[in-house]
C-alpha cells in the first residue's frame, strides 16, 4: 500500500518534469530504504497477536502539521518533537510519573565518581523498521551531528558541557557507548530523554548542513519505535503501524495496529470532527471548547499543567521601554488575572518569570507580587516621565512621542484574544498597544534575528526539564537568537552560571529563588501565565495517560476494545 | 392650515397626494431622525468631544433633516403635484426604474445603510472596543446571547455585536464604493482610449487585460495584501487593481461601437482633440452598461472584503470588520451561534440591497425590457 | 476550424507568459526578506546565508526572473523548505482534489442553473419565476466561506438536535481506514465527504448561471424564428430546448469560461473552510506561510487552469457556433 503510493507518484512524474532532479533523488533515496523496510515487516506476517486489546486504529488530530516531521535533529516544533520520542524514534531513556528516568532503548547506565563520564549499555534486541539492528554507532552519529555547529540543532544547548565532537563520545562495543563531559551539571540525563537516536546507515553520508532539512523527515522516515511510517499526506495527514519487531521486553508490539495524525487548521472543523467521532484525539484544545466536551458523554478533557509559560516581551534596547519603571507599569497595568479567567476559563498560574510551574523550583510565592494597579501603573508612568499633554488618552514623552508599542505575536485565537484585552486595559492607563499577527515564520525571524527590529511581542514559551535561562538573560548571549530583552546584569549572570553548576536540587532551590527575585527586580518581560493542556478525547480510547512528558508519552499502551473499533 | 403642517412634516402632503414613494421615505426618515436627534441628545454632544466621525455624524444628520425640509419646499412650489419629469434621459430611466418595486426597496435599502453608516457614532450602543468583562469585571457579559442589554449579544470579549456591526458597516460599504468608483473610473478612461485610439496601444492594453482577466482574482487579492502589509488603503487598492479589467472591456466594446457612428467622425471633423472626444462624447455613451456592472461590483467587492477579512487579512484590531466578525464566530458555532450569523446576514442584507439595485438599472437600460414594461 | 483551433492555442502562451510574470513581479516587489520562510530557531546567520546564495535570492531581479522562468519550463518547480518536500510534490498532491470538487460543482451548478433558467424564462413573471428569482438573489448574495459554516452548523454541529439523521462529514476527502474499505464503500465515502463543500460552492454559482440564463433566454424567446417554430406547430419542449436553447447555450458557453477564475476563487475559501487538501487550501497556506515556491508555481497553475478552461470553452464555441464551425469569416 505504500509502495503503490510510491508507484503513482513516479507513475506522475513524467507530467511534473521528471527532470526534477530533486525528485529523482529522493525517489533514489526513499525507494530502496521503504521497500526494506516493506519486506522486513513481511517476515513478521505469520504471527498472530491474540489478546484482544490488539487491533483498531485511533486518530489524532491538531491544527498544525508536524513541521519537523520524524526528523530527530530538526526540534523545532514540539509536536514533531513528540511524534520523534514516543512514535517513530527511540531515545536511550524515558521519565516515569515522578519524572525519574527509566530505561528506553538504553537498558541501563552508570556515571563515574566526579560525574563527568556517562556510560550507556543498550539493548541488543532493537532493529530499525528496515531490519538493521541499532546500535552504539547509532548513537554516536546521533550525538555527533547534534552537537556539531553546521547541523544547526536547535537544541544545541543540550550539550554544552560535553566534551566537543569525538571527544565527547566513544563506542565500546556495539551495544556500549560513553560519553564525556567537561564539567558535572544539573539535569544532565534530560537531553537524553529528548534527542531521537537517528539511523546512522541510512544518513551518513548526509552532509551536516543538510540533515535537519533532509526530505528523509517527511517523506519516507525509517525508525525503530513502536510505530513505523506507512504514508503522509502534505499538509493533511500521516499514516502509522504498528511494529511488530518492537522488542518484548518494552512491551512488545502496540496495542493498536494503524495511528493517524490528522491536520485540520479549522479549531471549530475540529470539534464538530472530534463530536462526531471521526477524530479520537483533539490535542491542544482550546480553553473555551473545554465545557462543551465536558458535556458530551462520549468525550472527556484531559488537562495537565504544561511545561510552558506565555509571557509578553518588551526589547529593552529601544528608549521608549528602556526604563524599567515603564516596563512594570505594563505589568501591573494588566489585569493578568482576569484574562486567565477570560481567556482560560481561569486554568493556570499567573507567574513572574519564566519557571513553569511544573518544574521544581517553581516558588508559589512569587506569583502574587505585581497585582493589578492601574494607579500604580499611572504613577510608574509618569514618573518615568510619560504624561498625557494633548488630552487624546495617550501619554508622551517630553519630545512629544506618544508611548505607542507596536505588539507582534503569531495570530491564534488565544494570542489574539489576550492581545486585544491587554490593548484595551493598557488603554486605560494611556499606553496605546497596537497588536499585530504575523505569521509564525516571519514572525519568529524576526524576533530572533540580530537587528531586533520589534518593540513588543507575545510568545508561549515551551522549555525542557532541564531548565537554562542563560540564552535569554544572560549578558553573553545578549547576540543570540534568543535574549529579546537586551538586559545585561553581572548579578543575575552570577546567578545563571551557578544555577548549571549545582547537582543537587535542594541546594540549587533557594539559588533559583534569589535568580527570579532578582528578574523581578530587572523586569525585562510582563510574564503573564502558566497555563494547562487540554485535550479533548473520545472515552472509547482506553489506556491515555496524558501528563507533562507529553501527550504521545504512552502511545504503545494506548487500546481500542474491539466492539468500540471503527469498522472494518 | 394642512399645507402649513405639509411643509413642516416633510412628506405628509405627499402621502395625501398618494404620491406613496416619495411621501412614505421622507415621512419615515424625518420621523426616525428627528427621534434620533431628540432621544440621544447627549450621545451627540458626547461624540463631538470624540473627534472626526461624531463631527461627521451630527453633520450628516443636520444636513439630512435640511435636505428634506428643503426637498419639501421646493417640491411644493413646483407643480401642483401629479408625476415630476426631470430632464433628460435620466427622467425616463427613474420612470422605468421606480416601477420596478424590488430594485426601489433595494435603493431604499442601499440608502439607510449609508446613512446608518454616516451615523453610526449616535446610533451604536456601545463602543465596539469596549469589553465590560475585562475592564469592569462583568464576567457574565462573555459570550452572552441575545437580550434587552444586547440585542444581537455580546462575542468572546464581551464586546456588543450590534455596535461591531454598525461600525463594521462603515469599512465594508466604504471599502465597497471606494475600490468600486476607483476601478471604473480607471477602467473607462482605459476602455475609451484603447477603443478610440486603437493601433499598439489597444493592443498592449487588451494584452494586459486578458492577463490579469485570467487570473483567479482572489489568490491575487491575497497575495497582494498578505505580502504588502494590510491596511485599508492598500485593500481598496488591490480590490480596484484587480476590478478595472472588466470595465475597460465593456467600455472599449462601447467606444468600437460608437465609432462607427456619425457623430464621432462629425466630431473630428470639427477639430475636437481626444480627449475631448473621449471626455465628453465617448464616455457618456458607453456608461450605461457600466453603471449596471458597477452596481453589481459593488455587492461582489463587500463580499471580497470580508472574505479578506475572513482569512485575517483585513483591518487590523479592534477595528471590526463583518468578515472578521465571521471568522471569531466560527471558533464558537456552537455555544455562541450569534457571533458568526449576524454579520453573515448584515453582508447578505448589504450585497442583496446592491444587486437589487443593479438589476434594476439594468432592467431599466435595457430598451427592449423596457419595451416590454410599458408597452 | 483547425486554424481557429491552432491561433486560439498560440494566443494561450504569451498569456501564461503574462501570468507567470505576473506572479513572479508581485512576489519580488513584497517588501520583507523572502528567506524568512527558511528561518528556524537556532539557525545560525551563516547557514541562512548560504541558503540565500544557493536560491539566488541576491542576484539582481531579472536574472531571477529568468533563471526562474527557464527551470519551471524544465518542469523545476523548486523545493518547498515549509513542507520539507519538492513544490511538484506538494502539487500533485492537491491537484486531483481541486480538479474533483471544481468539475463536479461547475457541472451541478450549470446544470441547474440552465435548467432553472430556462424554466424561470419560459415561466416569465409567474410566481414560480418570482419564487425562484429571489432565491436565486438570496444566494448570489451570500459569501460563500458564510454559506459553508452555516451549512456546517446544521448539517454536522447539531446535526442530532435538529433531526438531520446523518452527521455528514466536514473535513478531509475521505475519511479513516478509507484503504481498508472495499471499492464501493471507498466510492460512497468519497461522495460523503463531497456533499457539503460542493453543496457551497454549487449554490452560489447555480444561483449566478440561473440569472444569467434566464436573461439569455429571454431574448432568445423573442427572436423570431422561435415564433415560426412554435408557429410550425411543434411542442413547447422541442421548441424551446432544441431551438432556443441551442443558440442560447452561446453565451452560457462564455460564461463557462467566465467563470472559471470565480470558481476557483471559491474553491479557495470552501477548501480553507472545510480541509479540503486541494490548490486552493495551499495556495493560502503557502501564501501566509510566505512559502514562495509553492506560491510561485500554484498561482501559475491556477492561472494556467483558467487560461486552458478559457481555451477549451473557446473551442467549444467553434463547436457550437456554426459560423466558426464552417469557416466564416466575421465582418
Amino acid at each position: 500500500m505504500r509502495s503503490s503510493s510510491i508507484l503513482i507518484l513516479l507513475a506522475l512524474l513524467p507530467i511534473a518534469g521528471c527532470t526534477d532532479v530533486r525528485e529523482r533523488e529522493i525517489a533514489a533515496f526513499c525507494g530502496p530504504a521503504l521497500a526494506k523496510v516493506d519486506s522486513f515487516v513481511e517476515t513478521f506476517s505469520g504471527r498472530g497477536w491474540e489478546e484482544e486489546r490488539y487491533g483498531g486504529t485511533v486518530v489524532v488530530a491538531a491544527v498544525a502539521d508536524l513541521r519537523g516531521g520524524m526528523n530527530g535533529f530538526d526540534a523545532s516544533q514540539a509536536a514533531s518533537a513528540q511524534h520523534q520520542m514516543f512514535v517513530n524514534l527511540m531515545t536511550l531513556i524515558q521519565y516515569d510519573e515522578d519524572l525519574n528516568p527509566v530505561p528506553y532503548l538504553a537498558r541501563s547506565w552508570e556515571t563515574s565518581e566526579d560525574l563527568t563520564e556517562l556510560t550507556f549499555h543498550l539493548r541488543n534486541d532493537v532493529y530499525w523498521h528496515d531490519g538493521e539492528p541499532t546500535t552504539a554507532h547509532d548513537v554516536e552519529f546521533t550525538f555527533l551531528r547534534a552537537s556539531d555547529p553546521a547541523t544547526n540543532y536547535a537544541n544545541s544547548a543540550f550539550f554544552q558541557y560535553y566534551r566537543p565532537g569525538r571527544e565527547g563520545v566513544e563506542v565500546l562495543d556495539s551495544f556500549t557507548v560513553r560519553f564525556h563531559l567537561t564539567k558535572p551539571h544539573m539535569d544532565f540525563m534530560d537531553p537524553w530523554r529528548a534527542v531521537g537516536i537517528m539511523p546512522r546507515h541510512l544518513l551518513e553520508d548526509v552532509p551536516p548542513s543538510e540533515l535537519s532539512q533532509h526530505p528523509f523527515g517527511t517523506i519516507c522516515p525509517v525508525g525503530n519505535g513502536p510505530f513505523l511510517f506507512l504514508s503522509h499526506d502534505p499538509g493533511a495527514q500521516w499514516i502509522f503501524g504498528a511494529n511488530p519487531a518492537f522488542p518484548e521486553g518494552l512491551g512488545g508490539r502496540p496495542y493498536l495496529d494503524r495511528y493517524v495524525f490528522r491536520v485540520i487548521e479549522e479549531a471549530p472543523t475540529l470539534l464538530a470532527e472530534l463530536q462526531t467521532g471521526s477524530v479520537d484525539v483533539y490535542a491542544g484544545l482550546l480553553p473555551h471548547y473545554a465545557a462543551s466536551v465536558a458535556e458530551n458523554p462520549d468525550l472527556t478533557v484531559v488537562a495537565y499543567p504544561y511545561r510552558a509559560v506565555l509571557f509578553a516581551g518588551w526589547n529593552a534596547r529601544i528608549p521608549k521601554l528602556a526604563d524599567e519603571r515603564v516596563r512594570r507599569a505594563l505589568t501591573v497595568g494588566t489585569n493578568r488575572h482576569r484574562i486567565l479567567e477570560g481567556v482560560r476559563r481561569g486554568v493556570g498560574t499567573v507567574v513572574n518569570t519564566a519557571v513553569p510551574v511544573t518544574h521544581w523550583a517553581y516558588d508559589p510565592t512569587l506569583s502574587d507580587s505585581f497585582p493589578y494597579d492601574p494607579e500604580q501603573a499611572r504613577a510608574l508612568l509618569s514618573a518615568a516621565g510619560w504624561e498625557d499633554t494633548d488630552g487624546d488618552g495617550i501619554r508622551e514623552n517630553e519630545e512629544g512621542e506618544p508611548l505607542s508599542i507596536d505588539f507582534l505575536f503569531n495570530p491564534n485565537q488565544e494570542r489574539q484574544e489576550v492581545a486585544e484585552i491587554m490593548q484595551a486595559q493598557l488603554g486605560e492607563v494611556g499606553v496605546d498597544l497596537q497588536p499585530r499577527g504575523m505569521e509564525l515564520n516571519a514572525f519568529l525571524s524576526t524576533i530572533f534575528s540580530p537587528e531586533r527590529k520589534f518593540e513588543g511581542f507575545m510568545i508561549a514559551w515551551e522549555s525542557e526539564f532541564r531548565l537554562d535561562e542563560r540564552d535569554l538573560f544572560h549578558s553573553q548571549a545578549v547576540n543570540g537568537p534568543y535574549a529579546f530583552s537586551g538586559i545585561q546584569d553581572s548579578i543575575l549572570d552570577r546567578y545563571l552560571d551557578t544555577l548549571q553548576l549545582v547537582t543537587d536540587r535542594e541546594e540549587a532551590k533557594p539559588l533559583w529563588r534569589e535568580y527570579q527575585l532578582r528578574l523581578m527586580e530587572l523586569h525585562p518581560y510582563t510574564f503573564l501565565y502558566s497555563y494547562y493542556r487540554q485535550n479533548g478525547v473520545n472515552r472509547r480510547l482506553r489506556g491515555v495517560r496524558m501528563d507533562v512528558r507529553g501527550d504521545w508519552q504512552n502511545i504503545r499502551e494506548w487500546w481500542i476494545a474491539p466492539e468500540d473499533r471503527r469498522q472494518p | 392650515m394642512a399645507r402649513k403642517l405639509g411643509l413642516l412634516v416633510p412628506g405628509l402632503l405627499q402621502l395625501l397626494d398618494r404620491r406613496w414613494l416619495e411621501g412614505g421615505t421622507a415621512l419615515t426618515l424625518w420621523v426616525a431622525l428627528l427621534t434620533l436627534a431628540t432621544t440621544r441628545f447627549p450621545r451627540i454632544l458626547q461624540s463631538l468631544s470624540e473627534g472626526l466621525d461624531g463631527w461627521i455624524a451630527l453633520l450628516t444628520l443636520l444636513l439630512v433633516l435640511g435636505g428634506l425640509w428643503g426637498w419639501s419646499v421646493r417640491d411644493r412650489m413646483k407643480s401642483g403635484g401629479g408625476d415630476r419629469v426631470l430632464p433628460g434621459g435620466g427622467g425616463h430611466l427613474w420612470t422605468t426604474f421606480r416601477r420596478n418595486r424590488l430594485a426601489v426597496l433595494g435603493l431604499w435599502i442601499v440608502g439607510a445603510l449609508y446613512l446608518i453608516a454616516l451615523l453610526t457614532p449616535l446610533l451604536a450602543p456601545f463602543d465596539p472596543a469596549y469589553q465590560p468583562a475585562f475592564q469592569a469585571g462583568e464576567t457574565g457579559l462573555i459570550m452572552a446571547p441575545p437580550s434587552w442589554g444586547h440585542i444581537l449579544g455580546t462575542d468572546q470579549l464581551s464586546r456588543d455585536i450590534l455596535s461591531r456591526i454598525l461600525y463594521g458597516s462603515r469599512i465594508s460599504l466604504s471599502v465597497g464604493l471606494l475600490a468600486v468608483g476607483i476601478s471604473v473610473t480607471m477602467g473607462a478612461l482605459l476602455g475609451a482610449v484603447a477603443g478610440h485610439l486603437g493601433g499598439w496601444i489597444d493592443a498592449v492594453l487588451m494584452r494586459v487585460v486578458d492577463v490579469v482577466m485570467a487570473f483567479p482574482r482572489l489568490v491575487l487579492l491575497i497575495a497582494l495584501v498578505a505580502f504588502f502589509d494590510s491596511s485599508i488603503f492598500l485593500i481598496i487598492g488591490a480590490l480596484a487593481l484587480t476590478q478595472w479589467p472588466f470595465t475597460t472591456r465593456v467600455v472599449r466594446g462601447e467606444v468600437l461601437s460608437l465609432k462607427e457612428r456619425e457623430f464621432t467622425e462629425a466630431a473630428r471633423a470639427l477639430g475636437f482633440s481626444n480627449s475631448r472626444i473621449i471626455l465628453r462624447h465617448l464616455l457618456p455613451n458607453a456608461m450605461a452598461p457600466v453603471i449596471v456592472t458597477a452596481t453589481l461590483g459593488i455587492g461582489n467587492t463587500i463580499i471580497l472584503e470580508a472574505g479578506l477579512s475572513f482569512l485575517g487579512l483585513g483591518v487590523k484590531a479592534p477595528t471590526p470588520s463583518w468578515g472578521i466578525m465571521v471568522a471569531t464566530g466560527r471558533s464558537y458555532l456552537s455555544h455562541a451561534w450569534w457571533i458568526a450569523t449576524f454579520p453573515g446576514l448584515a453582508i447578505v442584507l448589504a450585497v442583496l440591497a446592491f444587486n437589487l439595485v443593479g438589476d434594476g438599472l439594468r432592467d431599466a437600460l435595457d430598451p427592449r425590457q423596457s419595451r416590454e414594461v410599458s408597452g | 476550424m483547425i486554424s481557429y483551433v491552432f491561433r486560439r492555442v498560440l494566443t494561450a502562451v504569451p498569456l501564461l507568459l503574462g501570468v507567470a510574470t505576473i506572479v513572479f513581479l508581485v512576489l519580488s516587489l513584497a517588501p520583507g526578506d523572502p528567506s524568512a520562510i527558511y528561518f528556524g530557531p537556532g539557525m545560525s546567520p551563516e547557514t541562512l546565508e548560504r541558503i540565500r546564495r544557493d536560491l539566488g535570492l541576491d542576484d539582481p531581479l531579472l536574472v531571477q526572473y529568468f533563471r526562474w522562468l527557464f527551470s519551471f519550463v524544465r518542469g523545476d518547480f523548486g523545493y518547498s523548505f515549509a513542507s520539507n518536500m519538492p513544490v511538484s510534490r506538494r502539487i500533485l498532491a492537491a491537484l486531483p482534489n481541486t480538479f474533483v470538487l471544481a468539475s463536479i460543482s461547475l457541472l451541478v451548478a450549470f446544470g441547474a442553473g440552465v435548467l432553472m433558467g430556462v424554466v424561470q424564462a419560459v415561466r416569465q413573471y409567474s410566481l414560480l419565476d418570482s419564487a425562484l428569482s429571489t432565491v436565486s438573489l438570496f444566494f448570489y448574495s451570500m459569501p460563500s466561506f458564510w454559506l459553508a459554516i452555516m451549512l456546517i452548523l446544521v448539517f454536522s454541529v447539531n446535526a442530532s438536535q435538529w433531526g438531520w439523521p446523518v452527521a455528514l462529514p466536514v473535513s478531509g476527502v475521505v475519511g479513516t481506514d478509507h484503504d481498508l474499505l472495499g471499492p464501493l464503500e471507498q466510492l460512497q465515502d468519497r461522495a460523503r465527504h463531497l456533499v457539503l463543500p460542493v453543496l457551497s460552492l454549487t449554490l452560489v454559482l447555480a444561483a449566478g448561471v440561473a440569472r444569467y440564463v434566464r436573461t439569455s433566454m429571454l431574448e432568445v424567446i423573442r427572436q423570431d424564428y422561435i415564433r415560426t417554430a412554435r408557429a410550425k406547430g411543434l411542442s413547447e419542449f422541442r421548441v424551446i430546448f432544441k431551438h432556443g436553447l441551442r443558440n442560447g447555450l452561446i453565451p452560457v458557453v462564455t460564461l463557462l469560461g467566465l467563470s472559471l477564475p470565480s470558481l476557483l476563487s471559491g474553491t479557495v475559501f470552501i477548501e480553507y473552510v472545510f480541509s479540503w487538501p486541494g490548490v486552493g487550501k495551499l495556495l493560502v497556506d503557502s501564501i501566509l506561510q510566505r512559502d514562495y515556491p509553492v506560491v510561485l508555481a500554484g498561482t501559475f497553475l491556477l492561472g494556467g487552469m483558467v487560461v486552458v478552461g478559457n481555451l477549451v470553452a473557446d473551442l467549444l464555441y467553434g463547436v457550437v457556433d456554426p459560423r466558426i464551425r464552417h469557416g466564416v469569416r466575421n465582418g
